[in-house]
């Protein structure tokens, strides 16, 4: 398939913003910390006040996309631009909220944001998206399928730009998270992150994998455990060292390894 | 493509058929949780599952979407390598109960871990044996639309050689109590397009297809999907954007995949959620998209006697379209009555109509702002 190159990434953790944020050894920097947190970012208007954090984690991160690639706010409006989202839990938060909110345990969360529709809701709206949209729901995996099917759209000429969004907070879950030791490593890194793809030449290509990249690893090493945000924050690190050409992602996630090539302007 | 379901009107795909063009009504009281302290306690519930193979984990969700598989191998196995076989599963609510459950007295890790919303798209892909990509879709309640235009894409590209698609969702006290919250069931008869519509009630229920590629087919078939595609309203989290700009975007992206024109379109599935807002706004957008064309085809909603059953509802949907090629019956908008004028298309009202449409359109609408459109066809009777 005709695929897709990396326009801007957009990254926020737990470490801060950028790729020159992440520290050298995640686990080390962590300093026995199970979960390291992102703040509720301070976005001004009426709009936002009722929204999650990992909503306006996604507004933010998609913002820094703009700064990192020096584009404006109106290059992403209208139907041209693609959006796919990615989660493997970002909706915890706001379902536990509602959940225990009846027993009086919880706030009385407004009952839309318990959907995962919610954060690239939110985003569509404070940027005007309105062309192509999908919302996958995994760990890395679903962000390599997310950017292989963002690669289709630009491919077949639906889209022509697609912007690629991932949030994972966990600290209002951190006890439950912390206790899934088979699904995520440590430390667990809250990440904001998107990067927007554009057509390219270089083909794109969804395979099996065996084992992770350099990319991933490095990623892992220093990011720590961002789950649908580690490819996102591969791709970022290989922005900021001014890698181009080919690159290779892969991801883990519930036993399905995979691995997908796409062009680094 | 084959089928499988899981309904309130129907324990498996004939039954469910049977249900469509009957006019059965799957509406009861609630029975299996307490609904209590709520302003509606009415949903298409599923009182009893059929008894096949164990039903493995005691995830309500799981279980369903067990059955609609169950229902789909009987009636077409899977025949490719289990690297092969990709599973693309639309829901909006994945197993929130089970997250319900661990956060209970005595709740256990496992029942957190099923409340993942991926968790039963996972049990499902370990009880196929299938090892190709496993992806869960959630746009809401168009989830089930979502699902099969990336199963066709999975095929289209040659990442998997067979796909299981499809969307399920249950009924929950989580998901009846935010409902009820924003107001949005309706204390009477759920009213599709009628004049006196006054919203919807939530229904449970899971449906499956098998997708392959044309030169792959064997035995057969119900029909093809020739085209989708999904959009933003970038509008609103809950409501329609009022122009119905996304939807609008869906349904032509949808027929200029499938490559069809508005005259060659049979049939319109509608979402037809029996919200004042999305019937009108969904009229408005099928008479932009389609011309003069919309007020010649029959079309209708299925929720007047299924409830709103979220992330299965799409699937449900196709499938019907695909079932009504086939029977040369379009199955009739239960709970419709009265015409709208605003809603001034030919909704198929009081009975079954004997059509055989062979190109149909089908559309979705969800939370977030989630459009999505199918462009179908039958394989005829």
């Amino acid at each position: 398939m005709r695929g897709a190159a990396v326009a801007g990434v957009g990254l926020l953790t737990g470490w801060g913003e950028g790729a020159a944020a992440l520290p050298a050894d995640a686990r080390a920097a962590a300093r026995g910390r199970r979960v390291v947190t992102l703040a509720r970012p301070a976005l001004a208007g009426e709009r936002f006040r009722r929204a999650t954090r990992e909503c306006l984690l996604g507004v933010a991160a998609v913002e820094a996309l703009l700064r990192d690639a020096g584009l404006a706010r109106a290059t992403l409006r209208g139907s041209d631009t693609a959006l796919l989202y990615v989660t493997a839990g970002g909706y915890g938060a706001s379902n536990v909220e509602f959940a225990t909110g009846e027993t009086g345990t919880g706030g009385a969360l407004h009952f839309p944001y318990t959907a995962p529709s919610a954060v690239p809701g939110e985003v569509a709206i404070e940027f005007g998206l309105t062309g192509a949209y999908s919302i996958l729901i995994g760990g890395a995996t679903a962000t390599l399928d997310a950017l292989w099917q963002a690669a289709r759209l630009l491919a077949a000429g639906r889209s022509r730009r697609a912007l690629v969004l991932a949030v994972e907070t966990f600290a209002e879950c951190e006890a439950l998270w912390t206790r899934a030791r088979w699904l995520a490593g440590r430390p667990l890194v809250e990440t904001a992150a998107c990067a927007l793809l554009v057509p390219s030449d270089a083909a794109t290509s969804l395979q099996p994998s065996r084992a992770p990249a350099e990319l991933e690893a490095l990623a892992r090493a220093r990011g720590g455990e961002a789950l649908a945000a580690g490819p996102l924050v591969a791709l970022a690190l290989a922005r900021a060292a001014g890698r181009a050409g080919v690159l290779t992602l892969t991801g883990e996630w519930r036993g399905r390894r995979a691995g997908l090539t796409l062009e680094a302007h | 493509m084959a089928a499988g379901a899981v309904t309130p009107i129907g324990g498996d795909l004939d039954a469910f058929w049977s249900g469509l063009v009957t006019g059965s009504d799957g509406i009861t009281r609630i029975e299996r949780f307490p609904v209590d302290g709520l302003r509606v306690g009415r949903g298409g519930e599923i009182k009893k599952l059929r008894a096949g193979r164990p039903p493995g984990p005691g995830c309500r969700a799981t279980q369903l979407l067990f059955a609609a598989a169950d229902d789909l191998l009987a009636r077409a196995p899977l025949d490719a390598p289990a690297e092969r076989v990709a599973l693309a599963i639309g829901t909006a609510l994945g197993g929130v109960e089970e997250l319900e459950r661990a956060l209970a007295p005595g709740g256990t890790l496992r029942q957190a871990a099923g409340g993942l919303y991926d968790a039963p798209t996972h049990a499902l892909a370990r009880r196929l044996g299938a090892r190709g990509p496993s992806l869960t879709v959630s746009t809401a309640c168009a989830s089930g639309a979502t699902a099969l235009g990336l199963a066709a894409d999975l095929l289209r590209e040659g990442a998997a050689d067979c796909v299981v698609a499809g969307g399920y969702d249950i009924l929950c006290r989580f998901v009846m109590r935010g409902f009820d919250a924003l107001r949005s069931l309706t204390r009477e008869r759920v009213r599709p397009f009628d004049r006196r519509r006054s919203g919807l009630l939530l229904g449970e229920a899971a449906a499956l297809v098998l997708m392959t590629r044309e030169r792959d087919a064997r035995g057969p078939r119900l029909g093809r999907l020739l085209g989708h595609a999904s959009a933003s309203d970038g509008s609103h989290l809950t409501a329609p954007a009022p122009d119905g700009r996304g939807l609008e975007f869906a349904v032509r992206g949808a027929m200029a995949e499938a490559g069809v024109a508005a005259t060659d379109v049979d049939f319109v599935s509608a979402h037809g959620t029996a919200t004042p807002l999305n019937d009108r706004v969904e009229t408005q957008v099928l008479q932009r998209a389609l011309g003069p064309r919309a007020a010649a085809l029959p079309m209708n909603s299925i929720k007047g006697g299924l409830g709103h059953t979220m992330g299965a509802a799409a699937t449900l949907e196709a499938i019907m379209c695909l079932l009504a090629a086939r029977e040369g019956v379009v199955p009739h908008t239960v709970g419709l009555e009265e015409r709208d004028p605003e809603c001034d298309l030919d909704y198929v009202a009081g009975a079954p109509r004997a059509v055989r449409p062979r190109v149909s359109l089908s559309t979705s609408l969800g939370f977030g702002g989630c459009n999505a459109a199918l462009v179908l066809e039958g394989a005829g009777g």
